[in-house]
C-alpha cells in the first residue's frame, strides 16, 4: 500500500520517511544502500516522538529571520564505517549560531538528494525547527560551492563541520571555492564524513538564492517510485512531476575505468559505462560521483547539470553506480535541473567543462 | 610502348584500401574497416573537437591531444568524423577501447590505431595523398616484389587477392574457375569486370585473370596493372607444374614397364622379383609403390580402343586422367601403361571390398571421360601384380564392348575375354562386303540386334523377345526380313560367323549410338 500523503503537504510525518529515502535515491544515483535501514528506522522513530515536521515555504516565514543549509559531507561508505552518534547536526547548528551570534529560525537541505536529504529532516526534528522547502542544488553536486545560493552571491562560510567523535571545525573563508578544498582536507581527519552546516543567511536572501520546492518534489518522486507500476508508466509519471524523459534502454557491454584525466577537485575517478542500446546505438555514460554526461553514438545528448539516472529494468529499482555490472539492462532517465543551472554562470560552475568535457551543453546548442 | 594505366590518371585520389597497402598505414592496426572504399582527398591533424567540426569531406583524420584522449572523446571524435564524411580516423593505441571499435563498426567508419607520432604520421600521409601517382607506382613495385617470391599459382592469386582486397580475384579458363574466388566472375549489378589475358609464348590463350570493381571506379588502371603483374609468374608456375607432372608421369610409365620386363625376364626373375620383391629395387619405393603383398590391378582404357590416339593427344589424356584420378583415389598409384593406365591395391590379404569401393567411386569419372576399366585377379608379389595387370587389361578390352564407365572383373568374365580381342572394325568391313543389302536397310540395327538376341539365347524366340522387350511376332517378322536381306543364320556351318558378325556390328553401332561425339567433355574443354 502506498504511504499516505501528509494532510496539508506542509509537513513530513513518519509515514513519509520511506518515500523521502526513495526520492533521495532518485536524485543521486551514487547513493549506496549501506545506511538505508539505520537511517529509515532512526528518522521514523524520531518523527514518531516529535510529531510531524513542518515543511514551510521560505516566503511563509519572516524574511529577516536566519536559516542555514545542512548536509552530510564525505562518503556514504564512511558513514557506514563510522555511524553517527546522533548529535552531530545539533552540535554543528549550535556552533554556527554561536559563530554568527544569532539564532536560526529554520534549516534546509544543502542538496535535497542522497542521505543529505534525510539528515536535515533529522536535524530539524532534533532542533525543533521547521524545514524550508528548498535546497541549493535540486540534486547532488560534488562541491559545497556548487549551489544556487553561491550563484546568487551568498557565501558558504562561516560553515561548521562536526565529526562523529564530537570534534567541530569552524571554517571562514572569503572564497567559497577554497572553502570546499579546506573542508575536504578537514574531512580526512574527522573520519571521512561530517555534519555540515553552512550558508547562514536571512530567510529573505535564502528565498532569492535557493532552489524552491525541491523537498516536496523529492517526496512526490519517492512516492511514485514506491508504487508498483510498469517502467513505462513510471517514466510517464516522473515526466509529469519533474520533466524526466527516457533517452535510451540498453544493456551494459563494457565498463571502462580511468577513461579521462580527473581534476583533483573532483573527488571521484572517472569511469565509463558503455551500453548497447536496444535501438542499435552505442550509449556511453561518463561516471564521476554522478553521471556527468551521456553520449549517444558519440553525440553529447545529456550532461551535468542534467540529472542522469539509471533504472534497472529487471529489478524495477533505481540502479546505484557502484553496483553496475556487464549485462545489466538499464533505462537511462534524464531530468532537467533548475533552469538557473543552464545560465552561462551555472554551466561554468557545474556544466560539462567542470568534468573536462569541452563540448557545448546540449541545451545551449 | 604505352605507359601502364596507373600513370595515365595521376590525379585520381588514392582510396583508403590503397593507402592501407602502403607504408606507413600498412603497419597500423585496423580496428574497423569501412565497407565502402572512400577516396582520400586530404589529411588533417585534428587536435580539438572544434577543428574536427571543420574538416572537409573525404579527409583522413589523424587525432592528437584533446581529440585523442580516449573514452568519450574517441566516441565524440568518431561521430564528428562521421558527420564530416571523413575517409577514416587514426588514433593512438592508448585511446583504443573495445567500445571505440564497437562505435566505429556501428558508424561504419574506418578506425586505425598507429603507434607513430601523430604529427610525423600526418605529414607522411599528406605527402602520399598529394601525389597519388607516385604512391601507386610504389604499390605496384611492392606487389611485383611479392609476386617474384611466389612459385605456385595459388600463391600468386593469394598475393593479388591480398593486394586488391576487398575485390575478388580469380584465374579462369573459359567458364572454369582454376583458382581464386568465384565472386570475381559472378555477374553483380553495379560492378564491372576487369580481365587480363594470360597467353603462352606461342600466343595461345591459357587463361584470364579477372576481378570485379565498382562501376566507374577511378583507379581501374591500377587494378589492371596489378593483375598484369601476375601474368608472367602464372605462366611460369603453370609451366613448372606441367613439367613436374609430365616428369612424374614419364617416370611412372618407365618404372612400370621395367616392372613388366623384369617379371618377363627369367634371369631377373630369380632375383628379388621371384620372391615377391623382398628386397625391392629402389624405384618402386621412390614412387611410393607397394608391391610386397597380394596385388590386384585395375586397368583403365578408352572405351573405343580401335582408334589409337595421336601421341600428343594421349599425353593430354594422361594429364587429365592423372588429375581426375587423384581427386577420387589420391592414395592409389597410377602409371600410364601402353594404351591405358594401370593402378593397383596391395594388402597382406586379398581385399576385393576395397577394390569394389574404388570401382564405385570411379564409375562416374570413367563414364564422363569415355573410359572403361578392367579389374584383374589377386596375386602375390611384383610378378603377381604383372599377371593381375594382364588380366585387368584383358578384362578392360571386354569392357570396351559395353558402355563408357563399365568396370568388369576378370574373375567374372572367363572366356568372354576372347570377345574383347575381336577386330570389331575389320569385321564391320567384312559385313559391308558380305551383307550389302542388309546394311543398306534403314532398320538394319533392329534386325542385327534381333538376330544377335536369338543366337545369344540358343534360338529361343520367346526369350529373345523378352530380352529385346518386343512381341514374339515382331521377332519372327524381323528374322524373316533379315533372311530376305541375305542374313542366313540357321545353317550350322555359318552360324558362328554370323553370330560373330552380328556381335561386332552391334558393338560398333552401340558405341556410335551411345557417344555421338567421341571426345570426352573434359577434353573438349581443354581443346577450346
Amino acid at each position: 500500500m502506498p504511504p499516505s500523503r501528509p494532510a496539508s503537504g506542509a509537513q513530513i510525518t513518519a509515514a513519509d520517511v520511506a518515500a523521502l529515502y526513495a526520492g533521495a535515491n532518485f536524485y543521486s544515483p551514487s547513493v549506496g544502500d549501506t545506511t538505508r535501514v539505520t537511517l529509515i528506522d532512526w528518522l521514523t522513530g524520531l518523527l514518531g516522538e516529535t510529531g510531524p515536521l513542518p515543511l514551510l515555504k521560505p516566503e511563509s516565514m519572516p524574511a529577516t529571520s536566519w536559516c542555514a543549509a545542512l548536509c552530510i559531507l564525505g562518503s556514504g561508505a564512511a558513514l557506514a564505517d563510522l555511524p553517527p552518534a546522533g548529535d552531530e547536526f545539533v552540535t554543528a547548528v549550535r556552533t554556527l549560531e554561536r559563530t554568527i551570534d544569532r539564532p536560526l529560525a529554520a534549516v534546509y537541505p544543502l542538496a535535497a538528494a542522497t542521505v543529505s536529504a534525510l539528515f536535515p529532516v533529522i536535524a530539524a526534528a532534533q532542533l525543533g525547527l521547521p524545514l524550508l522547502d528548498c535546497d541549493g542544488m535540486g540534486r547532488a553536486f560534488a562541491q559545497i560551492n556548487q549551489t544556487t545560493m553561491f550563484l546568487a552571491g551568498l557565501s558558504v562560510s562561516p560553515a561548521v563541520l562536526t565529526g562523529a567523535a564530537g570534534e567541530t571545525f569552524t571554517l571562514t573563508s572569503p572564497n567559497s571555492e577554497r572553502a570546499d578544498v579546506l573542508s575536504r582536507s578537514a574531512l580526512d581527519v574527522l573520519g571521512g564524513w561530517a555534519a555540515f552546516a553552512a550558508y547562514p543567511a536571512s530567510i529573505g536572501d535564502t528565498a532569492r538564492g535557493a532552489s524552491r520546492g525541491n523537498v516536496s518534489r523529492l517526496l512526490e518522486v519517492g512516492r511514485l517510485l514506491l508504487e508498483p507500476m510498469s517502467t513505462d508508466l513510471l517514466v510517464n509519471r516522473l515526466s509529469a512531476v519533474n520533466a524526466t524523459r527516457r533517452i535510451a534502454r540498453g544493456r551494459i557491454v563494457d565498463l571502462e575505468h580511468l577513461t579521462r584525466p580527473a581534476d583533483l577537485s573532483v573527488p571521484t575517478h572517472p569511469t565509463s559505462a558503455v551500453l548497447d542500446e536496444v535501438g542499435g546505438a552505442i550509449l556511453r555514460l561518463e561516471l564521476r560521483s554522478e553521471i556527468v554526461a551521456a553520449f549517444v553514438d558519440g553525440v553529447l545528448t545529456a550532461a551535468a547539470p542534467d540529472l542522469i539516472s539509471l533504472f534497472d529494468v529487471r529489478s524495477g529499482r533505481m540502479a546505484a553506480l557502484d553496483s553496475l555490472e556487464n549485462g545489466d539492462l538499464l533505462d537511462v532517465l534524464v531530468t532537467p535541473a533548475d533552469a538557473v543551472w543552464y545560465s552561462p554562470e551555472g554551466l561554468a560552475l557545474v556544466g560539462p567543462s567542470v568534468h573536462h568535457i569541452p563540448l557545448d551543453h546540449p541545451r545551449r546548442r | 610502348m604505352t605507359p601502364p594505366a596507373a600513370f595515365s590518371a595521376p590525379t585520381v585520389p588514392l582510396t583508403m584500401s590503397e593507402l592501407l597497402r602502403l607504408d606507413p598505414l600498412a603497419k597500423v592496426e585496423v580496428a574497423h574497416r569501412s565497407a565502402t572504399d572512400q577516396p582520400v582527398q586530404g589529411v588533417d591533424l585534428a587536435n580539438s573537437f572544434a577543428r574536427l567540426r571543420r574538416v572537409p569531406p573525404h579527409t583522413l583524420v589523424v587525432l592528437s591531444d584533446e581529440a585523442d584522449s580516449g573514452g568519450w572523446s574517441l566516441a565524440t571524435s568518431l561521430h564528428l568524423a562521421w558527420e564530416r564524411a571523413a575517409a577514416g580516423v587514426v588514433i593512438s593505441s592508448r585511446s583504443l577501447s573495445a567500445s571505440g571499435s564497437l562505435l566505429a563498426e556501428r558508424l561504419d567508419i574506418t578506425l586505425l590505431v598507429a603507434e607513430r607520432d601523430p604529427v610525423d604520421l600526418a605529414l607522411a600521409l599528406a605527402a602520399q595523398v598529394s601525389a597519388p601517382g607516385s604512391a601507386r607506382a610504389l604499390r605496384i613495385a611492392r606487389c611485383a616484389e611479392q609476386l617474384a617470391d611466389q612459385t605456385a599459382i595459388r600463391g600468386i592469386i593469394a598475393v593479388l587477392a591480398r593486394e586488391l582486397d576487398p575485390l575478388p580475384v580469380a584465374l579462369v579458363a573459359g567458364s572454369t574457375l582454376l583458382a581464386g574466388r568465384a565472386a570475381a566472375v559472378a555477374d553483380k549489378p553495379g560492378t564491372q569486370l576487369v580481365k587480363v589475358p594470360v597467353t603462352t609464348a606461342t600466343g595461345h590463350l591459357f587463361a584470364e585473370l579477372v576481378t570485379r570493381i565498382p562501376a566507374g571506379a577511378g583507379d581501374s588502371g591500377t587494378v589492371e596493372s596489378l593483375l598484369a603483374l601476375g601474368r608472367t609468374p602464372i605462366l611460369a608456375a603453370w609451366a613448372q607444374g606441367r613439367l613436374q607432372q609430365a616428369g612424374r608421369v614419364e617416370l611412372e610409365r618407365v618404372s612400370f614397364r621395367m616392372l613388366r620386363e623384369a617379371a618377363a625376364a627369367p634371369a631377373v626373375l630369380d632375383l628379388p622379383l621371384a620372391t615377391g620383391l623382398t628386397e625391392p629395387a629402389s624405384w618402386p619405393g621412390e614412387l611410393g609403390w607397394q608391391l610386397d603383398g597380394i596385388n590386384r590391378a585395375i586397368w583403365l582404357t578408352r572405351s573405343t580402343p580401335t582408334a589409337p590416339p595421336a601421341d600428343g593427344e594421349q599425353d593430354e589424356m594422361t594429364q587429365l586422367v592423372h588429375s581426375l584420378w587423384h581427386t577420387v583415389l589420391p592414395n592409389w598409384p597410377l602409371a600410364p601403361d601402353e594404351d591405358g593406365w594401370v593402378s593397383w591395391s596391395t594388402g597382406s590379404t586379398d581385399r576385393p571390398a576395397a577394390m569394389r569401393r574404388a570401382a564405385r567411386s570411379l564409375s562416374d569419372l570413367l563414364s564422363r571421360h569415355g573410359l572403361v576399366a578392367g579389374i584383374g585377379g589377386a596375386h602375390p608379389g611384383a610378378r603377381g601384380l604383372v599377371r593381375s595387370r594382364e588380366e585387368a587389361r584383358l578384362t578392360a578390352r571386354v569392357a570396351t564392348t559395353l558402355a563408357a564407365g563399365s568396370i568388369e572383373w576378370f574373375d567374372q568374365i572367363g572366356v568372354r575375354a576372347a570377345l574383347g580381342w575381336l577386330p570389331i572394325h575389320s569385321l564391320e568391313g567384312v559385313a559391308q562386303l558380305c551383307l550389302t543389302d542388309l546394311l543398306a536397310a534403314k532398320d538394319r540395327r533392329a534386325l542385327i540386334s534381333t538376330v544377335l538376341a536369338v543366337l545369344d539365347n540358343g534360338g529361343s524366340l520367346s526369350v529373345a523377345a523378352g530380352t529385346l522387350g518386343v512381341h514374339r511376332n515382331t521377332v519372327l517378322a524381323r528374322l524373316a526380313r533379315a533372311r530376305e536381306l541375305g542374313l542366313t543364320f540357321d545353317q550350322p556351318q555359318v552360324r558362328l560367323a554370323v553370330h560373330t558378325l552380328c556381335f561386332a556390328l552391334d558393338t560398333a553401332w552401340g558405341h556410335a549410338a551411345m557417344e555421338p561425339d567421341r571426345t570426352p567433355p573434359g577434353r573438349r574443354e581443354l581443346m577450346r
